[in-house]
């Protein structure tokens, strides 16, 4: 278990990276537009591929937010409880994020199943089809579903077997700084 | 319904459930409950077309912007020259804090990343000179809280994004009333320190040759932001594009300053999917719950009850004023704007308010949220930084700016001209 835990993490943090190389990607073109555009040339379409680049970094980052635990939650109650508390408390977070991680994985698919099945491209100059960055944003979010479970099995795991501490290090919190 | 919701959302924050997931139980709560059809089919739809967005990618390009800027070195330079500029005033060094915040506010859309930086290079010149820890570091708790008045501003633009209005000119809107607020801080120190020197440092005379010498180390910060918010007002560039063109600069700065390194770059990249997923999970949220909301009448019925209060417009407002300051020691700034935002913002405009003013309103109120105990980060940030002193030192040093803000927010309903002057001008 620690060590798929800890294979998670790695790996989330190298699609980061990634992510973070698509963002930069699209900063690159977002310049050349704007030069481009001075001198009279126009590239067309750089905001369509924002959009995409935005949809597929955001589904993919979500994951490593959530193995940095980065997402923001209000420990107030969680701050003033006993160890036992504090981890019932993650535990309860952990398990209504991966139930909601599974409603969105199940309810993203069907947007790429339709474009998979009318061939679909973007209304645009540029006519994408969009089953490629929609593949890839779904993916995104499929593999939050499965990193949430992943983290909410070892949660209850770790709880019912009283390793409070191992929680903490999993699904406490870490508030941003 | 309402009682629903508002209870719901209550109940499911406090049991640290993470606040992005919050709204979306909330979203379907309210569809099983309350709604005559099946929303939930249209759930990825609704997630493709808000993440999707040319829009909000300007979020992740000024995480980046900070980032880089963060890690350029650049604040150290910066700090220093502000120094020798303001630290002439009862107060001192305190001062060079709240002028450091403001023009990192400027070129940062983020007030946890403006404090960082600021309690980074200030800290130790506190504890070099002597300095009372107490209002030190509540300056720049508060200074901080700046990073998302003064354009540009990554509250602004979920805000333009969630309530469809301008981007641009909430930008323009934010600017008088930021730098009034900066203003603001500095008469609430020379105040304090005028009544409690010893709060305050020495005043410190500084030649004019230095002055103007230490100009060329403001240049980088100026130039960056005359290039984001100029290109935004010149109609060369939207927010997106302007915050692109920031990426570039910030790297060249980095480049300048021989920071820039592939570690440097990476811990970058990062840092701002981390920053902007954290973000976009509560944004896509109330997105979602936003759409449920007002397919489910829930918007329709909060306005009917409201007005069904009778306390008229004014009186309206200031109950939500009111649930802001409250909701505010609990809840972080941007949770506490995008949970609100779906519920609040029609029923401000039902009322007659301009949206723009109230998105500038609702910032100022913000930021109080951030300097306020229980939860407060940018008491957290600073904190974080000191190496001893207790938690209760920042919080009580904020408490002057805190009072400085509700009187900025008595002044912008007053004089709602602070904030709708430029937009409605240029």
């Amino acid at each position: 278990m620690t060590q798929l835990l800890f294979w998670l993490r790695r790996t989330n943090e190298r699609l980061a990276v990634v992510a973070g190389l698509l963002l930069l990607a699209s900063v690159t073109v977002t310049i050349l537009d704007i030069i481009a555009r001075r001198i009279g040339l126009s590239l067309g379409g750089t905001d369509e591929l924002s959009g995409y680049a935005m949809a597929i970094s955001t589904s993919w980052g979500i994951s490593y937010a959530l193995t940095c635990m980065a997402h923001v939650r209000i420990d107030l109650l969680r701050a003033k409880a006993a160890p036992l508390g504090r981890a019932l408390l993650d535990a309860v977070a952990i398990l209504a994020l991966a139930g909601t991680a599974l409603v969105i994985g199940y309810r993203v698919w069907p947007v790429l199943a339709k474009t998979l099945k009318s061939g679909a491209t973007a209304n645009t100059p540029l006519e994408t089809p969009l089953w490629i960055p929609q593949s890839l944003w779904f993916a995104g979010w499929a593999w939050f579903a499965v990193s949430a479970s992943v983290i909410a099995v070892a949660v209850v795991c770790y709880t019912a077997a009283g390793r409070f501490q191992a929680v903490n290090e999993i699904a406490g919190v870490r508030n941003e700084v | 319904m309402i009682l629903f919701t508002s209870s719901g959302l209550l109940v499911l924050l406090s049991l640290s459930i993470p606040v992005g997931i919050v709204l979306f139980l909330l979203a379907f709560g309210i569809d099983h409950f309350f709604s005559p059809f099946p929303l939930m089919r249209g759930l990825g739809q609704v997630i493709w077309s808000s993440s999707n967005s040319a829009t909000l990618i300007a979020i992740p390009f000024f995480v980046l912007l900070g980032e880089v800027l963060v890690r350029s070195g650049v604040a150290r330079r910066t700090y220093a020259a502000l120094d020798a500029w303001v630290s002439w005033l009862p107060g001192g060094l305190i001062h060079a804090n709240i002028a450091t915040a403001t023009l990192f506010s400027a070129t940062s859309g983020s007030s946890v990343a403006t404090a960082a930086t600021v309690a980074s290079v200030a800290m130790p010149q506190a504890e070099k000179l002597g300095y009372d820890a107490k209002l030190f570091s509540g300056a720049i708790a508060a200074g901080g809280t700046l990073g998302i008045m003064i354009p540009p501003s990554i509250n602004l633009i979920v805000y333009g994004f969630l309530t469809e209005t301008s981007i641009p000119k909430l930008f323009l809107a934010g600017l008088v009333p930021g730098l009034l607020l900066a203003l603001l801080f500095m008469v609430a120190t020379a105040i304090v320190c005028g009544i409690k020197p010893a709060l305050g440092g020495p005043g410190t005379k500084v030649s004019w040759s230095r002055r103007i010498s230490s100009l060329k180390d403001l240049l980088p910060l100026l130039g960056l932001f005359g290039a984001i918010v100029g290109s935004i007002y010149a109609g060369w560039a939207t927010p997106t594009e302007a915050a692109a063109v920031g990426v570039g600069i910030s790297f060249i700065i980095a480049g300048t300053q021989k920071a820039l390194s592939r570690e440097m770059l990476i811990e970058s990249l990062k840092g701002t999917v981390r920053t902007t997923a954290l973000i976009m999970l509560v944004v896509i949220g109330a997105y979602v719950l936003n759409f449920v909301l007002t397919a489910a009448g829930v918007s329709r019925a909060l306005q009917d009850l409201l007005q069904n209060l009778g306390l008229g417009a004014t009186g309206t407002l200031l109950v939500i004023v009111l649930i802001y300051i409250v909701l505010g020691f609990f809840i972080e700034t941007l949770s506490l704007m995008v949970a609100t935002i779906p519920i609040v913002v029609p029923v401000i405009m039902q009322l007659g308010y301009d949206p723009l003013w109230f998105g500038i309103l609702m910032i100022l109120l913000v930021e109080m949220a951030l300097i306020t105990p229980p939860v407060g980060l940018n008491l957290y940030v600073v904190q974080a930084t000191r190496k001893n002193g207790s938690f209760t030192d920042v919080m009580i040093g904020a408490a002057p700016y805190a009072v400085a803000m509700l009187a900025m927010a008595g002044l912008l309903i007053l004089f709602p001209a602070i904030a709708l002057f430029l937009p409605s001008n240029l």
